[in-house]
């Protein structure tokens, strides 16, 4: 690791980030947004100031949809800014023109807004450079090509240094149906910026093959967890029948998080556990034909649609569940890994996810391998012993620095002085 | 001046090649064969074949001034006989120099000895077999499966015809005491026990190659002068064999520091003596071992093999399915339960510093110790299903 520049710095304890988000608490459909969350409480808790600005779906609450600029909220070390706009941190062109459209229909004036999602991302990065004007910043951090634009923006506007968070790629998203103007921009702001921010050596690796991003621009930095809230064991008010294991899915129903899988694995768990139950949480546009296949499989009444989940829920998702299961197609990182891990439920993750760097109390399969998934799963179900060292041991290791929420913002903060340091010299 | 007595520890285990629940009931091997034989072949080229040359060589170049004990598991002498068959002569050639005295162990290097009494006898009298049919030997001295004592074992190796037994120079045993002596067993006053200098062995065994230790370079010299000067009447020296060419690559230069070892030491005026030698002088006082104690990691207690929840409901359902294996009189499922005592498995299970990544990660084919547990449960119920053992006898 390079040395830490300081000269003619400012310390972290007046660093003053500009932010911008995808989604922020409590407005969030993914792990990115809890995940922006934690590295936020990090940042503050080393000492720096805070302003981060996201974007906020119109139409979704009784905030004036009208004002370009929400009233900023301000606690202590943290502003927050939400724009609102009818972008949705996980939705493509389409999605982005279906909520314009929903939006209209529910009476919200939507002229404001941009006719499509690629004009909406360049209000929104107009939007950025006057709020990075206004606000006294020394570095600015962007997470993900929805935010890339508008740290460019800000850039220009005050001339500070630009750190490009990459959470997930288009790649990572859309498998090879790649929308090319996504990736464009995608490309443009990891190139651009002084320094990039990989949530894992996979997905850094990624950027410099598929970018052709310099690897000695890149750090890495996985994401933490607020271990704080740990509290495993069974919650009261099981929905299920007493006895009845629960194997758990939980994330988007997208291509990207493998919900067919799970399916096909369920089908095959059932055949030997004959009274385990599946709990799907999540919304996704892969609801309606996982649901279809799910009936075609013979698990109807074994299958269980949850929706999507929020807050306490998720941690009591799972809590009821035995095991959990993640058979994403592309995991860049997957906070799921380390939330199951913090309420005591074992969890299978896929060998590529960024979370398998990091985690080693947990089963590792490849994506696309049902068959030992099912077995892993089994194998779970029929051994509690093995379930009490799984849960026993993941907390211990939850307990690690790596995992909790400074390590990350401190390395984080060490990316800002590298962009500071080399700021100049581009 | 004390006397110095190398042993050296050679196995190998069948390893379980991948074995899914659905393949409980299809009359699948539920052993590695190929990934085994490829092992077999790896560790016979680089630590086995050169290393029995080079022993060969210095014990006849010291006209048997140079001698040491070897124990080689009877898995693994299986394992050469059928895909290593040269290694195997290589071996037996070593044993013709004379120079090399062969110590008793379990012949599946099981954890007999804390699992069921019974089957521990039945394990050593296999391994005398063993060594009877490839070397027209009998051992004397006995070891267990990592160095494993307790005092409540010495009555059965007394019984099975042992004079001495190998085991680990543990502090929490000696206390004030060196290892450099030869002890009396604390329940079998006519058994001797042989303490592992642990220090003086670890030089070598994981030392060696280690550039921040202030030791490295280790020189045939210097340790010679460590030894000679560390006190005592004998010092024990015991490690893997697979320290010379696997552990401990060539690259290092360990074959160099071995063969200057003979010489070295005679300079010093350090005899070579072997078990057998030992087991015939009188012992200095007498150590109890309360405990299950061996010459793994940090603690020297059994921990690597039965610390946590898996390892132990895996050690447990192994031996419940003893008699109904017996019982079966098939000989083929009898080895193929016997090969699972081995205690390789219940190692790769350990979860004890796995968080951290450490040593017990190199020598595991598993991603995981969970993945571990998985498949050798998934094996332990096929065998189960094959000899219709009632669920409630192996219920747990």
């Amino acid at each position: 690791m390079p040395a830490t520049p300081s000269r003619g710095l400012p310390d972290a304890v007046c660093l003053r980030v500009l932010m911008f988000g995808w989604e922020f608490p409590p407005f969030q459909a993914g792990g990115l947004g809890t995940a922006t969350q934690g590295l936020v409480k990090g940042l503050v808790r080393q000492g720096a100031q805070v302003t981060l600005v996201v974007p906020f779906e119109a139409g979704a609450s009784d905030l004036t949809a009208l004002r370009l600029v929400s009233a900023a909220r301000s606690m202590g070390a943290v502003t927050v800014h939400r724009i609102a706009t009818p972008m949705t941190a996980y939705g493509g062109a389409d999605a982005y023109l279906t909520t314009l459209e929903q939006a209209r229909l529910g009476g919200v004036p939507t002229a404001v807004y941009g006719r499509n999602l690629q004009e909406e991302v360049e209000r929104f990065a107009a939007v950025a450079g006057a709020i990075a004007e206004r606000e006294a910043h020394d570095v600015i951090d962007t997470h993900d090509w929805l935010t890339f634009g508008a740290g460019l923006r800000a850039r220009a506007a005050s001339g500070k240094p630009l750190v490009a968070h990459i959470h997930a790629t288009e790649f990572d998203r859309s498998g090879e149906a790649v929308d090319q103007g996504i990736a464009r921009r995608e490309r443009h702001g990891l190139a651009s910026a002084n320094r990039v921010i990989a949530n894992s050596r996979r997905l850094r690796d990624l950027v410099v093959t598929r970018y052709q991003i310099a690897p000695d621009r890149v750090d890495v930095v996985h994401w933490g967890i607020d271990g704080a809230r740990a509290a495993p064991g069974r919650p009261g008010g099981s929905p299920f029948p007493a006895g009845d294991p629960v194997v758990l899915f939980i994330g988007r129903i997208t291509r990207q998080k493998g919900p067919e899988t799970f399916v096909q694995v369920a089908r095959r768990v059932a055949d030997h556990v004959p009274n385990a139950r599946f709990l799907m949480a999540g919304v996704g546009d892969f609801l309606p034909a996982v649901i279809e296949r799910s009936v075609a499989l013979g698990l109807a009444d074994r299958m269980h649609f949850a929706g999507p989940l929020a807050g306490a829920d998720v941690d009591r998702a799972y809590r009821l569940a035995d095991v959990c299961v993640m058979p994403s197609v592309s995991e860049p990182f997957g906070l799921v890994a380390l939330e199951s891990l913090r309420n005591g439920t074992p969890c299978i993750i896929p060998r590529t996810a960024g979370a398998s760097e990091t985690i080693r109390n947990a089963f590792k399969v490849d994506f696309w391998d049902v068959e030992e998934m099912a077995n892993q799963v089994i194998g779970l179900l029929r051994h509690p012993a093995l379930r009490d060292e799984l849960n026993r041991r993941g907390l211990e290791e939850l307990g690690q620095p790596r995992f909790g929420l400074d390590e990350p913002a401190r390395l984080t903060i060490d990316s800002y002085r590298r962009a500071l340091a080399g700021a100049g010299a581009r | 001046m004390p006397d110095v007595c190398f042993y050296f520890q050679v196995h190998q285990p069948y390893r379980l090649r991948r074995f899914r629940v659905f393949d409980i009931g299809e009359e699948r091997d539920p052993f590695a064969d190929e990934e085994n034989r490829r092992i077999l072949e790896r560790v016979a080229e680089k630590c086995y074949r050169p290393a029995n040359a080079l022993l060969a060589e210095l014990i006849r170049r010291s006209e048997g001034r140079f001698r040491l004990a070897l124990s080689l598991s009877g898995v693994l002498l299986e394992q050469l006989a059928a895909h290593a068959p040269e290694t195997l002569e290589s071996f037996q050639a070593l044993v013709a120099t004379g120079g090399v005295e062969l110590l008793g162990e379990t012949y599946h290097h099981s954890l007999a000895s804390l699992g069921d009494r019974a089957e521990f006898e039945t394990q050593i009298a296999l391994h005398q077999a063993a060594l009877h049919r490839w070397f027209g030997r009998r051992a004397t001295v006995f070891r267990n499966t990592e160095l494993i004592y307790t005092d409540a074992l010495a009555p059965a190796i007394a019984a099975a015809g042992f004079r001495g037994v190998l085991v680990e120079g543990a502090d929490h045993v000696l206390g004030w005491r060196s290892p450099n002596h030869v002890y009396a067993a604390a329940e079998e006053a006519g058994l001797r026990l042989l303490p592992r200098n642990y220090r003086l062995s670890d030089d070598v065994g994981f030392r060696f190659s280690t550039r921040e230790w202030d030791g490295w370079p280790l020189t045939a010299d210097r340790w010679a002068e460590w030894i000679a000067t560390s006190g005592g009447d004998s010092v024990h020296v015991f490690c893997d064999y697979e320290t010379f060419g696997e552990h401990q690559w060539r690259d290092t230069g360990i074959f160099e520091f071995l063969a200057h070892v003979p010489e070295a030491f005679a300079r010093r005026g350090l005899r070579f003596v072997q078990p057998a030698d030992l087991a015939a002088r009188e012992p200095v006082g007498t150590l109890s071992f309360p405990l299950p104690t061996s010459w793994a990691d940090i603690e020297r207690d059994t921990t690597a093999w039965l610390g946590n929840g898996l390892q132990q409901a895996a050690h447990a359902r192994v031996y419940r399915l003893r008699e109904a294996v017996l019982a079966a009189a098939d000989p083929a499922l009898t080895e193929r339960w016997r090969r699972l005592t081995t205690s390789d498995h219940l190692y790769y299970m350990c979860t004890k510093w796995f968080a951290d990544g450490d040593v017990h990660k190199y020598f595991s084919p598993y991603e995981t110790p969970y993945d571990a547990f998985v498949t050798y449960m998934n094996v332990l119920q096929d065998l189960e299903q094959r000899l219709a053992v009632p669920e409630a006898a192996v219920a747990g």
